[in-house]
Parts: C-alpha cells; structure tokens; sequence
C-alpha cells in the first residue's frame, strides 16, 4: 500500500541497500513534474538568441533597427550592448587559456555556428522568435580550423590570436622512467589510431532558465536546468556585481543532463543580466537545433597508441598521444585530463608515456558527457587489447586475464597515480564470458551459415573513475543540510540536486535507516541555493561516492542529539536508548519511552530541559570529503583526483549484413560493479540507460560538419539517438565489491554502461570482419561507415561475403 | 487572431490564438496544462503526444487553431478523482522513468495503443512506442510497464476507462 507520498511498502522497504520504489515518478506519470520552461511568472518575457551562422568570422556590424521594431518586442541588445551589462570573466582550466577574456556574446568575432551575436526579447516566444529572425549580422569571413590535427600546424588559422600557443589550449606529459627500454626490448609493438566522434548528450529537455530581478532587494532569483545550482549562483552574482547572497540558484526538475547541463553557459549569464535592465523576468529556453549546435558536445579524441606487447600477450608498455578537438574552448574541460590519466584501465601496466594536446577549433566548446575522457581512455585500450590479441592469435579474454591488475592488489596505485579502490576484474570478465556461453558463441560463430551476414564476438572490461577532486575544482567534499522540525517531520537539504538519478528516494532511504524513522515523515529538498548547504553539483557520478555518506553523517549528527536530549529527559544512558518510529526507548525497559515529536518540541520550545550546555534546534549539516584523493604530488608528481573505480565488463555479439553495413546486436551480457548498490532498482534502471546511450554513440551518433563548419545534422531528424527499436535484449548480472572509503560502499553507477559499447561493439564488428581485411577505426560503426569500410578493403567490389586476402595477422 | 473552443481532459476551453500557434504551446503556454513537454519541435521525440480525436498525435506538429471544435486529452487526463490510471501506476511500479520529461509523451502513446489493442505484443509496443524518444532508460522498463499495464487492465475493469 501507498501512503500520500507514495512509498509503497512501509518503513521495512526504505532502508539502505533496498530495492525501494523511486519517489520521484509519482509525479512525473501525472504530468506534475516541473521544469525550467513550466513556470510561469507575471510579466515575464521570452528571450531568443541570435546565433552566428558562420563557423569562424569577425562580425562587422549587427542591425537591429528592424527587429526592434516589431510588434511584442522589448528589447534587442547586440552583442557589446548585452556584454556592457556584464564584468567578463577569464578563460579556466588550463593556465594557457587564462589570459582569455570571455563574454556571454560575441562582438568582434565569431568562433563557432550556433554562438550567440545578439539577443531579441519580446512579450511572447513567437514574437521573439520573429526579433531574432529580423536581426542582420554582417560577417567578415575568416578561414575556419576544423580538423584539431590540421589546427596543429604552424600555417593554420588562429582562433584566439593572442595565445602564445597556437590553438593548443592544454598540454600534459607524463613519462615513467623506463618507457625507452621496454619498447626497445618488446617482442611485438602494435601502434593504432583510434578516433571517437564528435557527439552530443542529448537529454530530452533541452536547456532553459528563467531570471527574475527583485529592483527594491537588489536580488536576483534564477531557475536553471543546471547540475551545480551553487556554481550558477557564484558565476551570476560575479558577473552582475552581486554579492552571492544576493543570488538564489534554483534548479527544479531537471529533463536528463549527462554532463550537457554541467556548466554555467553564457545564456544564464545573459537573460539574469536582462531582466535586471529590463525589470521583469526572462525565460530562456533553447530549442533542439540550438541545443545540437551550442550546447556542450563531448568525445572526439584521436589517440595515437603504442603498445608494447611480449609473446604471451603481456602488455609491457603503453605510449600514447592524444589529439582533441576541444572546439572554441576559452573554458577547458577536463575530457583531456581524464583521458591521459587512465588509458592503463584496468591493467596493470607501470610502463608508460603520454603527450596530450587540448585542441581549439571552430565549433561549439566541448564539455562533460557521461564517461567524459574516460571514455575515450577505455575505447582506445579496450579496442587495441583485442588487436593485440588478433594479431597474437590469443583470445581476446586471455589477454586481458593476462594483463589484469590482480584482484588482491587493491588499493592498486596506476603509473598515473591514480589510486584504483577495489576491484575484482577477472571475476567480473569471468562471469561475463560465462553468462554469454561465450564457448557457445565462438562455436557458433564458426558454424553460423548465414550468406552475406558475418558473426563477430566482442568484449571488453572498462573501469569508470568517478567523483573527481583537483585542486581548483570547487569539488571535493558533499553537504547536507538536515532539521528535524518542531512537529518530528525531517526536512532533508542535499547540496547535490538530481537530474533523474533518483536522489529524493534514496536519500529517504538512508535518513529513514539511519533514524529509523518512517520514511513519510522525511522531505527532501533539492538544488535550491536559499536552503541547501554550499557544494559541488552533480557529475563524475558523485552523489553516491559523497553525498549519500553525507546524509548519512547528518542523519547520524541529527540522532546522536536525539538521544542526548531523551536521555535527560528520561534520565537514561543515551547509549542505551533506540529511535524506534515515533518513539525513542529504553534498551530492555518497555515502559520507559518518549515520542520523538515530544523530543522535538524540547529541542525548539523547552529549552531548559536540554542536557546542560547544548544548543537548542535539531538542525545540523553532514558534510563528507572525498574519499582517496591525493591532491599533494606524490614522488613522482603526481596527483590522484578521483575517488572510486566502478567497471564493467561486456561480451557482445554481433551480426553485420555485408550488403547493407547494419549491425544487429544478437547478444548483450554485461556485468556490472559499482560497489555496494544502496537501491537496486535505481542502479539497474540507470545502468540499462548508460547502456541505451552507448550503443547510440557506438553505432548511430555522431555531429556531422560541412567543410564551411556547418553542423549538418541539427535536429532529431537527422542526428540519430537510439528509439525503443535499437535497444537488444539485454543480460545484466552485478557484482558488489565495495569501495573500502565510504561509509556506504558505493562507488557510482551513472556512468560505466555508457563507455562500453563502442569497445565491446566495436571488438565484435572487428571481429566480424577481420576476414574481409577490415580495420575499423573510428566511431560510430553505421551502416554507412561500415560499408565503405567493406567496400574499401574489397577493393571497391561489391559487396558479397567473399573472404579476401588475408586475415588481419598476416596483414599487419 | 482566431477564435477556438476545445476540450482537453473533459473540460471547454475557449481562446483566441495566432494561426500560427503550435497545439503544444497552446496548451502550455495558453492553457497552462504542462504535462506534454517540448523536446525537439520537429515530430520526432514525441514528449509532446498527447490524444487527439482519440489518437495519440505529436502537439507540435498541430496548429491550435486545428483542434477547433474537438477534444484533446493529455497525461493530466489519465488520472481520475486523482487516482492514478493502471498505465500510470505500471510506468511508476516498472520503474518506467528516470527524469520524466518524456513520460507524459510516452504514457499517451502507449494509452493509445492499448485503447484500441488491449493485448499487444511486445513488438506491437515497440512499435507504437518508436516515436518517443528517450534518454534515460534505455526503454526496458517502458515496454515492460506497457505490458504490466495491459495484463492489469485485462484483469481489473478499469478496461471500462478506455473511451
């Protein structure tokens, strides 16, 4: 039975580890959630931005007149009349780009299709719509940098010119000692280039934000589909001239992120700098074609990689070197730092050298996206490993057996320093191959009688870092706020807000565990800057890692003085005493109990009863540091800036029609460790998702530019994300190994699904087509890339099944 | 400017609107009903479905000034006395979804699908289901929702709830 709230079983299934039912959904079914661009404010006036339709070009004049004009109009601002109502700020996350000074809009040049140039309001989004469409913009064009290797060379353009380094806007090297030696002494070296493209994250709710300026308070209220509503508020304030305090950040429900709503972006920083001019508030909310063409798109790396490899498919040595695209990045993310620390994976390799380069280019600034770097990292070793093993004539499993950091080597520190947590690789690719039948497979495989169709077997085992902290990162640590009310109800505020992960529901669990309290009387409230605690927003799968041993300490701070306070009044040892629903009792003694509302209304309204010295209230904040970080360099430099290592491992098989270059995925087994799963139901939920969107970017998604710099596919029509048709059946087993550095044991389940698809799809499509003499090389794997692929090792025939040449050992 | 008069979810509404006005923004910017949501604006991602003449229809690609004269029913017309609909009740229980923006999209497609197909078959579904797009869930448990929804409905006469 469901009580108001809708937990369906009673107190017994709201516990930590429980299979509970998410909250959350009992209001998204009746339509009742409520986003950015479901609010509605008197007065309140539409914004649309006026977005450059050149790649790269200096803009030579912006006529407004017209726009201005129009029926409905209020406001239509350029870009050096909207940047005026601003302090800029400075490029981030690489010294090299600090120097860069960074406007909400563009005024002098253009660096990417789909910037904003100007901006139109109006009392209507139609009207505003038709000011953004009357505005002229005069572009100068400039040459455009599209390809980050080409963007390399001394004779390319420059997108920033006054960067002493060209377009590379992050560099990182590493070397261990002996990398020379190892190569030198290898009996096999393979080299690859492996790419991932360009793609996007695509939640369904695009970007919005709605600002409100209060002229009387100096205050200023905005609602963000935003992952971090304290980093909203920090970089609204310091562009308007603000004091924080003077901001309040809200995000309500949020329509999926997956990284694209990690960042303040320019237009937050816009429509709060308009509706202080104009005195009413402005809703801005992009539309899909903006979102494909502006918002942060992720991936796109080239990695070069060396492997140095004895007989037996050890792997001896990796060196790598990593081009990427970072698109007009005056912000650098951190996709090429996490892709340099751990292309190792989960191998226990020592040897290895790595050169990175974080490229500038014209297209929109590249951010997170679910595995950001990491997955580049994993796809580039999980592809080469199988390479290795092809060209060793292994299996493909026994080199990673081979290879593996072995499961009683945890905590497992990487040549990158890297603290790997726990771990028990080999069980988990065990299960995997055996769930698959995987002997079956190959048997199969070899027997499969099917003309113009080829079977291939796949695998691969990713590790996902999760909850990251750098120094100048912001990150680091999780809060929650916790009261319990004067009436006994507990208003629960996480500084962590959610974006469909569920956070409500859990959280409810583990405050409910902790006090065991009945879950209905707790509330929780989320990302909302005038109630919760200061802290780092969602993303790196933390919530898990920190912000759920966060509630738990403040659950454990809010019992703890419970009891303090129903000892004095019951005149009994506190440790003696248990929180048992409404009411606190004595160990053993049936008779001697307080309710815990009376102990409530103590705290607030009869304060002489408190134990001597103790502060009134019952309101308290759990704060949790990331756990296994080093941010001191250790010997040898380095740092380790993530706190837990989920990982997965996928067998996968595949059938590729020759004709058409489509893939069917005939079998799917994953088997998943995010350490101890605090609800089931929320991890397989989220995990069959991250599945869902890396078979998108293994086979479908990729954003596609003319040579101008045109995003060509910038619509749902043509940028293809996976319907309900492309989802395979799925067999999902998990694993539970915790991490030994929380509380809690969670290591983070948002994430891993996703990297695992281009590699084990990949390994498999490879596999089947090995025979033709084809190398693939690059993602997405489509019908489209794979037939020319065929086509190209058949040496332009048709298309048949035919095997030709050899196989790729002889080749290489 | 044209004058309509619609029904959504039982009750009569009488506007005026620009002929150009997409049924979704009619209803949730005009009529405040913000179940159906906005997600590409092309037909393709199917958060705005809602039924129109008894049929799931993507309310962006209708102009308001179409609905004129008939009735529309949208994810806040499921619930009755504000008790839930067994469909909903199944997407909640089958873990149907994550940050719910396609949800409302989803239920109608499926609640069109079972009021003239009460026993689908699970490719029945999935076909019925390929216009709604969604990012979270991988769909699993939609279609496994849609399936628990109609054996429940079959089961129970609440059938009786489908017009």
């Amino acid at each position: 039975m469901a009580d108001h709230d809708g937990h369906d079983s009673g107190n017994g299934a709201y516990k930590i580890g429980s299979p509970a039912r998410r909250l959350e959904i009992g209001r998204f079914v009746r339509g009742a959630g409520t986003y950015v661009d479901d609010l509605q404010l008197p007065n309140m006036l539409y914004a649309v931005f006026v977005r450059s339709a050149s790649a790269h070009a200096r803009i030579k004049s912006v006529d407004v007149e017209e726009a201005r004009a129009l029926p409905g109009v209020v406001a239509v601002l350029t870009g050096a009349e909207l940047n005026s109502l601003v302090k800029p700020s400075h490029g981030s996350g690489s010294p090299l780009v600090t120097r860069l000074r960074v406007y909400p809009i563009a005024q002098d040049v253009v660096r990417y299709v789909g910037e904003p140039v100007a901006v139109a309001v109006a009392e209507s989004r139609y009207a505003a719509q038709d000011a953004a469409d009357a505005v002229m913009v005069e572009y100068e064009v400039l040459p455009p940098v599209l390809d980050p290797e080409q963007a390399l060379e001394p004779a390319a353009a420059k997108l920033f010119p006054e960067l002493e380094t060209g377009n590379v806007v992050q560099e990182l090297h590493i070397k261990t000692e002996d990398v020379d030696e190892v190569f030198a002494q290898a009996d096999l070296i393979v080299s690859e280039r492996l790419r991932s493209a360009r793609v996007t994250a695509c939640p369904m709710e695009a970007r919005a934000s709605l600002a409100s300026y209060d002229a009387t308070l100096d205050e200023l209220t905005i609602w963000a589909t935003s992952a971090g509503v304290h980093g909203v508020r920090g970089k609204v304030a310091e562009s308007l001239g603000l004091g924080e305090s003077k901001v309040r950040a809200i995000a309500p429900d949020i329509g999926g992120s997956f990284g694209a709503k990690n960042s303040t972006y320019p237009e937050d920083i816009a429509i709060s700098a308009l509706a202080r001019k104009l005195g009413r508030p402005v809703n801005f909310t992009e539309l899909r074609p903006e979102h494909l063409s502006s918002s942060k798109p992720g991936r796109d790396q080239i990695h070069y990689l060396d492997v140095a490899v004895r007989k037996d498919g050890r792997i001896l040595g990796l060196r790598d070197r990593i081009v990427a695209d970072l698109g007009a990045a005056s912000t650098v993310d951190n996709s090429v730092s996490s892709a340099f620390l751990y292309v190792p994976g989960a191998y226990d390799v020592q040897v290895y050298q790595a050169d990175a380069y974080g490229v500038a280019t014209n297209k929109a600034p590249h951010g997170s996206l679910r595995g950001i770097g990491k997955a580049d990292a994993a796809l580039t070793l999980e592809r080469v490993v199988d390479i290795i093993a092809r060209k060793l004539g292994l299996d493909p499993a026994e080199v990673r057996f081979k290879n593996f950091v072995p499961e009683d080597a945890f905590p497992y520190k990487t040549a990158t320093g890297a603290v790997l947590d726990s771990g028990r690789y080999e069980t988990c690719l065990k299960k995997a191959l055996e769930l698959a039948g995987y002997d079956g497979l190959r048997r199969e495989q070899a027997t499969l009688d099917r003309p113009g169709v080829r079977r291939g077997i796949g695998m691969s085992l990713v590790i996902e870092p999760t909850s990251a902290a750098r120094r100048r990162f912001g990150g680091g640590y999780a809060s929650c706020h916790i009261r319990m009310e004067p009436s006994g109800r507990v208003a629960v505020y996480p500084n962590i807000g959610q974006q469909g992960q569920g956070h409500q529901t859990t959280i409810t669990q583990i405050v409910a565990d902790r006090l065991n309290i009945p879950p209905g009387q707790i509330d929780v409230f989320e990302s909302d800057t005038a109630y919760t605690a200061y802290g780092p927003g969602t993303g790196s799968s933390r919530s898990s890692v920190t912000l759920m041993p966060a509630a738990m300490v403040a659950a454990d701070l809010l019992k703890d003085k419970l009891l303090k306070i129903a000892g004095q009044v019951l005149e009994i040892d506190p440790d003696d005493l248990r929180i048992e629903g409404d009411a606190i009792r004595a160990v053993g003694l049936p008779d001697r109990s307080v309710p815990v509302r009376e102990v409530a209304r103590i705290a607030y309204h009869e304060v002489w009863m408190l134990p001597p010295g103790m502060e009134p209230a019952l309101e308290m904040t759990g704060y949790f540091l990331n756990p296994n970080i080093n941010y001191h360099p250790d010997e040898r430099g380095r740092h380790n800036e993530f706190s837990a290592y989920p990982y997965e491992a996928v067998v996968a098989a595949v059938d590729v029609d020759l004709q058409t270059g489509a893939v069917e995925i005939v079998k799917y087994v994953s088997v998943h460790d995010c350490g101890t799963m605090l609800n089931p139901r929320i991890v397989q939920t989220q995990h069959i998702g991250c599945i869902a969107q890396g078979i998108g970017l293994a086979l479908y998604e990729e954003m596609r530019f003319d040579e101008d710099g045109q995003l060509i596919n910038s619509t749902f029509m043509d940028y293809l994300i996976p319907t309900v048709n492309e989802m395979p059946e799925l067999i999902l087993d998990h694993l539970e190994t915790p991490t030994p550095f929380t509380p809690l044991g969670a290591k983070g389940a948002g994430e891993t699904g996703a990297l695992s698809p281009p590699a084990a799809l990949g390994n498999a499509i490879q596999d089947a087509l090995a025979p033709l003499g084809v190398e693939l090389r690059e993602t997405p794997y489509t019908p489209a890339s794979l037939r020319r692929l065929i086509k190209a090792a058949s040496g332009g025939a048709p298309a048949g099944g035919q095997a030709l040449a050899a196989g790729g050992s002889a080749r290489d | 400017v044209t004058s309509i008069r619609v029904t959504v979810n039982g009750q009569e509404h009488q506007a005026e609107v620009e002929p150009r006005v997409l049924l979704i923004h009619f209803l949730r910017d005009t009529l405040r009903i913000t179940g159906p949501h906005i997600g590409c604006v092309v037909g393709r991602c199917g958060a705005c479905t809602v039924l129109w003449k008894g049929k799931p229809v993507k309310s962006c690609m209708v102009y308001a000034v179409q609905v004129d004269g008939s009735e529309v029913m949208t994810v806040e017309g499921l619930a009755q006395d504000g008790e839930l609909h067994p469909l909903q009740e199944a997407f909640w229980n089958a873990d149907a979804a994550e940050c719910g923006y396609c949800t409302p999209g989803m239920l109608m497609s499926a609640y069109g699908l079972l009021s003239h197909n009460p026993a689908p078959t699970t490719a029945e579904i999935k076909h019925a289901l390929a216009g709604n797009l969604c990012r979270c869930t991988g769909y699993v448990n939609i279609v496994k929702a849609v399936q628990n929804a109609a054996q429940a409905m079959v089961t129970t006469p609440e059938t009786d709830q489908l017009a």
